[in-house]
């Protein structure tokens, strides 16, 4: 399949429905790095949304909005504090440090890496460390996935600082914000060099990767780009294998259509990942073959594909069994049963909001939260440009309400990324 | 590889109670590691300085042992009760050392190191007791228990190497009793005293380990 053309030809043919690959997040408790301690497996008690300032809109800048999500407290679906970085820099994920001491956001236009302190005051964390040598020390461009390792942070980055196109790497920085080293993406022997997500899984040394696209793409008003041919070919249809230990990739797979988000099965004993396709609206399924290589395989169709759902974020249950997807031009929240990972099945689904982009769960599946934005120039316009995070229970069944917080009457901005806050830290 | 019986053996005999515990094996490899000296294990960080104190209550510069050979240097306090925790490192370190006696390149290269993180409870005879039931110096590598005369003494140690520490939410908090949280990290060490490595729960596999240090010590041999 031609990922340009076929792309080009569904945004043509939708131009009203013109909001296209859109960037999500590793948003949930699921998702987290297998490094990392701490996990949340009760009751969080805040969520962290990293949120893209808007011009005119409060202060303007992006900020780390917490927000009070434990039932049992006086300021429950609220929002509890909000530190600003001091500019508008393109907001868009995040990710703990092993310890889950530091929460690490990036700034896709600022190129800047904020680190906060979410263990002194979880309810009020603290801009602590400001990191701007990204571009300097590694040539990459648009920090994305910050992924913990033992006493350092993976970051897989979308561009480069160069010709600010989609090749590109990730780096590696240790935990005090040092630069480590850094490592491009395979640009041969099938690779396209483009970068997106990232996620191991410690027990089969594998690390892997998907692809986006570079700065000039994601930066650009929507409506822009979809007309300009030359630059709709500069996308990625890849994903890779790594050796993790090495650092080297081992085996390129070809996933057409923009795969996003990755997700390993948490399951004892399965070694599977699941991503999902923005344009073609499809499930992959990657899983070990034949003589130590890994197959990447489409399993399913989310909605119907020729109306540009779009995919966007994902996430996966604790026991590996069911899938959330969220569509962001439909505003739809969509449940998988993943029983057998080789055929999803859908078996649910929920209009949630005009635009939904993030999708986290918590450990026990019981809680489902929603963000809206995706980008600063790629977000709906007018009435349909709600911002906000949306609480859910789910029961199984169906989704209920449980609360919401309007990001614009608020003044805080373009909800986005978020992870979740303990006020204990539990025993490593 | 180890098989069940000889990882039970071996936890049995780095660890005594560890069966009680429900503390599983080593993470056994389900893949075969890059070979030593194929890849690049890049520095992440200096080892800092400070004071410790050995078995005997002698005062020692932390990097009498931290530099000059490959170390693998993990903190623990020998109080600790969770499984996942501080008993795993130590056992991680039984079996590294078992490993390395299978491999004469690398005798006299690699010594292993404990490091209390509680020194009010773990003075010098407490953590000289826990070394003994660890198995004194038995052949492989050489293994020091160590200690610091106090918390003001091991906190920039901590710092440095960037080693979490907290006292449990509604734990007991009289120093010398009290629980702790943190975070299981071993780090494998240069001879230049510079973090190469760190492992925590889910990546503490020893046969890894013993082929990191392969790969340091394949970097002296090349460098002559």
């Amino acid at each position: 399949m031609n990922f340009v053309n076929t792309f080009r030809g569904l945004a043509l043919g939708l131009a009203a429905a013109a909001l296209v690959l859109a960037p999500s997040a590793a948003a949930d408790e699921t998702c987290n790095s297998p490094y990392m301690a701490n996990l949340i497996k009760g009751q969080e008690d805040y969520v962290y949304v990293w949120t893209l300032g808007m011009e005119g809109l409060g202060d303007g800048q992006d900020k780390l909005v917490t927000v009070d999500v434990n039932p049992h407290s006086k300021t429950y679906g609220k929002v509890v504090s909000s530190a600003s970085v001091g500019e508008r820099g393109e907001a868009h994920h995040m990710g703990f440090t092993d310890d889950r001491r530091y929460l690490w956001a990036g700034g896709l236009s600022s190129n800047k890496i904020y680190v906060f302190d979410v263990a002194s005051d979880p309810a009020k964390p603290k801009l602590t460390k400001t990191i701007a040598d990204l571009g300097a020390k590694s040539g990459w461009l648009g920090p994305h996935t910050f992924y913990a390792m033992p006493g350092r942070m993976l970051i897989g980055n979308l561009s480069n600082v160069k010709d600010k196109g989609g090749v590109t790497g990730m780096a590696v920085y240790n935990n005090k914000g040092d630069f480590v080293s850094s490592v491009p993406m395979p640009a041969t022997e099938g690779g396209d060099g483009y970068g997106y997500d990232i996620a191991i899984n410690p027990s089969r040394n594998a690390l892997l990767t998907s692809s986006f696209a570079g700065y000039k793409n994601y930066m650009r008003p929507l409506g822009e780009l979809i007309k300009d041919g030359e630059a709709m070919k500069n996308f990625g249809n890849t994903m890779v294998m790594w050796d993790l230990k090495a650092l080297k990739p081992k085996q390129v797979l070809a996933v057409p259509g923009g795969p996003l988000e990755i997700r390993w099965s948490l399951a004892k004993g399965k070694n599977w990942a699941v991503t999902a396709a923005a344009l073609t609206s499809k499930l992959w399924l990657v899983k070990p073959g034949k003589d130590g290589q890994w197959v990447a395989k489409e399993v399913a169709t989310i909605g119907d594909p020729s109306k540009i759902p779009l995919p966007v974020d994902i996430s996966i249950r604790a026991d590996g069994k069911g899938l959330w997807v969220n569509t962001f031009m439909d505003g739809t929240t969509r449940y998988f049963d993943l029983t057998n990972p080789e055929a999803p099945k859908q078996t649910y689904e929920l209009v949630t909001g005009k635009q939904v982009n993030m999708v986290s769960q918590s450990w026990d599946g019981k809680r489902v939260y929603v963000t809206s934005s995706l980008l600063a120039n790629w977000d709906k316009g007018g009435a349909d440009n709600e911002q906000f995070i949306r609480a859910f229970t789910w029961d199984g069944k169906a989704l209920k309400p449980a609360f919401e917080v309007d990001f614009i009457k608020e003044k805080l901005g373009r909800a986005h990324h978020m992870k979740f806050g303990t006020a204990k830290l539990r025993p490593a | 590889m180890l098989g069940k019986f000889a990882a039970a053996a071996l936890v049995a005999l780095a660890f005594p109670a560890a069966a009680h515990r429900g503390i599983e094996p080593p993470v056994a490899l389900e893949f075969e590691p890059p070979a030593a000296g194929t890849y690049a294990l890049p520095p992440i960080q200096a080892v800092p300085g400070g004071e410790v104190i050995d078995t005997s209550g002698r005062s020692h510069a932390f990097g009498d042992y931290t530099r000059g050979r490959i170390t693998l240097l993990g903190l623990v306090y020998t109080r600790c009760g969770d499984p996942q925790g501080c008993p795993r490192a130590t056992w991680a370190f039984s079996a590294v050392r078992r490993l390395l006696r299978d491999d004469p390149g690398l005798q006299g290269q690699v010594r292993l190191v404990t490091l209390s993180f509680d020194p009010v409870h773990d003075d010098f005879k407490t953590i000289g007791a826990y070394s003994q039931r660890m198995g004194g110096n038995r052949a492989g590598a050489e293994w020091h228990f160590l200690t610091t005369r106090s918390r003001p003494s091991l906190a920039p140690i901590l710092e440095g190497l960037g080693q979490d520490l907290r006292v449990a939410v509604g734990s007991n908090a009289v120093p010398g009793t009290e629980e702790f949280t943190h975070s299981l990290k071993v780090f494998l060490i240069d001879r230049e005293a510079r973090v190469r490595e760190i492992y925590s729960t889910g990546y503490l596999m020893p046969r890894m380990m013993v082929n990191d240090i392969r790969t340091l010590a394949l970097e002296l041999t090349r460098s002559r």
